[in-house]
């Protein structure tokens, strides 16, 4: 066994010494491998980071969201539906929300206004985190709104607490902020402004009666789907969205978002796996000139075989190590700044320190898998077709 | 020094720094992590918010779970889909 270990070392000194000898030749097959790795493992870490948070907020989304359908597209549902729906066996609560999105041609950004009923009291959480500035709204509050900490700025609020925004019929219709959500909300509240229903039916002029959608609360989360078919059955043409389908799509949306992205990357990593076989396959001169003379000193073919491969995998698990924990650092400490406008799109207002990464054993070795894998394979023919070279054809 | 060894050291450092990078921030920070997911748990909870506010520019990167499933030729017939984000969302992922 020493034997061996002590044979492997030896054979490891001169893989070593061998690559310092092409410092130049290896150091940028070692560059382009880390970036390669580097861009894989930023990709993932900060899909996986968004999925984990997605999955860990919104266990608390609605239970129930019913929305009218009408020609295949979203349309508003009569308020008189919420009574049949109070009806059903189970059901706990159902809300009304008016919410849409407003586009300011000043800024570029698309606001979403969320239109709900305050519940009584809810203004007395003066001291609830999630506001860092001002208060949350009351029921009897009319033309008073909570804003995110963007939205102050991209309206130019500076210390003002009034603004206007158009109405349908471009008639202003004037908001008062009563709040700030902290920075903390950004990933769920950057772009929110947060009124009350009757002021949310004034913005977009929406007929009496009629709300964007219903949410329902059930008493027992276990007959939620139950629940939700009974709903499908009541009210036709509507859809019905169960809080564990708004889960699941989040993680498809990751998922293809993740699986998209390392589909764009493999590219690059095939482009690197064919540089790397060319590299290996084209032996120099002197390389061959250098087997033969192993092979006259009483090198044996595995010998040199394992000579390659110790070269291959010391350039690789080097350049594995340094770009995941350069992605680590990118996506942690930087908040994945290359990779962020590709991921977040166009988008004006965007939440600040969306990125949390969790270390994760899988991604760790799913980043291996389809790097340093791919490269040992690449790289072990020309290893072989290298070390089979006669040595009295060569010196 | 055999170069076999500063290897292993130069290995042993990168244990290291993982270490360092993965384990002791995660430590320190798990306890503030936990009570921001809280606090946007109960805000989730309060204003009956169903998505995340990642990508702004269209209903459909905003609110993937609860906005039309058919986004392309959704604002007139033959109309492109022409934010770039839209590439990496999938549509109508509640019917996958």
């Amino acid at each position: 066994m020493s034997t061996f270990f002590g044979r492997f070392l030896n054979i490891l000194d001169y893989a070593i010494s061998s690559l310092a000898r092409n410092f130049g030749k290896n150091c940028s097959i070692f560059i382009l491998f880390t970036l390669v790795i580097f861009l894989f493992a930023s990709f993932q870490l900060m899909t996986g980071s968004l999925t984990a948070l997605a999955e860990k907020i919104l266990v608390t989304a609605p239970d129930i969201t019913v929305q009218q359908m009408s020609a295949g597209r979203q349309v508003a549902v009569a308020g008189a539906a919420k009574e049949r729906l109070a009806g059903i066996l189970g059901v706990k609560k159902v809300s009304e929300r008016i919410w849409g999105y407003y586009f300011d041609e000043a800024s570029g950004a698309n606001y979403t206004v969320i239109g709900l009923t305050p519940s009584p009291g809810a203004g007395d959480e003066g001291s609830w985190p999630g506001v860092a500035e001002g208060r949350l709204l009351l029921p009897h509050d009319r033309g008073k709104v909570v804003v995110s900490r963007d939205i102050r700025e991209t309206l130019g609020l500076d210390d003002r607490r009034h603004f206007s925004l158009f109405r349908p019929d471009l008639s202003m219709a004037s908001f008062e902020t009563v709040g700030t959500f902290a920075e903390k909300l950004d990933l769920l509240t950057a772009d929110v402004i947060l009124m009350t229903l009757a002021d949310a039916r004034d913005l977009f002029a929406i007929e009496p009666g009629l709300v964007t959608d219903l949410l329902v609360t059930v008493a027992n989360p276990q007959e939620l789907d139950t629940i939700a078919g009974k709903i499908a059955g009541i009210l036709p043409g509507v859809r019905v969205i169960t809080r564990n389908q708004i889960r699941k799509t989040y993680n498809v949306v990751f998922s293809w978002r993740s699986g998209l992205g390392a589909i764009c990357l493999l590219t690059a990593l095939a482009a690197f796996a064919i540089f790397a076989w060319d590299r290996a396959s084209g032996l120099s001169r002197e390389e061959v000139r250098e087997v033969g003379i192993l092979k006259v000193l009483g090198w044996q073919t595995e010998d040199i075989i394992l000579l390659r491969f110790c070269e291959s995998a010391v350039i690789s698990l080097l350049a594995f190590l340094t770009g995941f924990l350069l992605a680590w650092i990118h996506v942690a400490v930087f908040q994945g700044t290359f990779l962020r406008q590709v991921l977040l799109g166009w988008s004006v207002l965007r939440p600040s320190g969306a990125f949390t990464v969790q270390f994760a054993f899988a991604d760790l070795l799913l980043i291996f898998s389809i790097s340093v894998l791919p490269y040992l394979c690449a790289t072990a023919v020309p290893a072989w077709r290298a070390a089979v070279v006669r040595a009295d054809e060569v010196i | 020094m055999r170069p076999s060894i500063i290897l292993m050291l130069v290995l042993s450092g990168y244990v290291l720094l993982y270490g360092l990078f993965f384990l002791v921030p995660g430590a320190g920070q798990s306890a503030e992590q936990a009570a921001d997911i809280r606090l946007m748990q109960e805000a989730a909870a309060k204003f009956a918010l169903s998505d995340l506010a990642l990508s702004t520019e269209a209903r459909y990167t905003r609110h993937p779970a609860v906005s039309d499933p058919v986004v392309v030729t959704m604002d007139h017939p033959g109309a492109l889909d022409h934010f770039p984000s839209t590439l990496f969302w999938a549509p109508g992922g509640r019917r996958l």
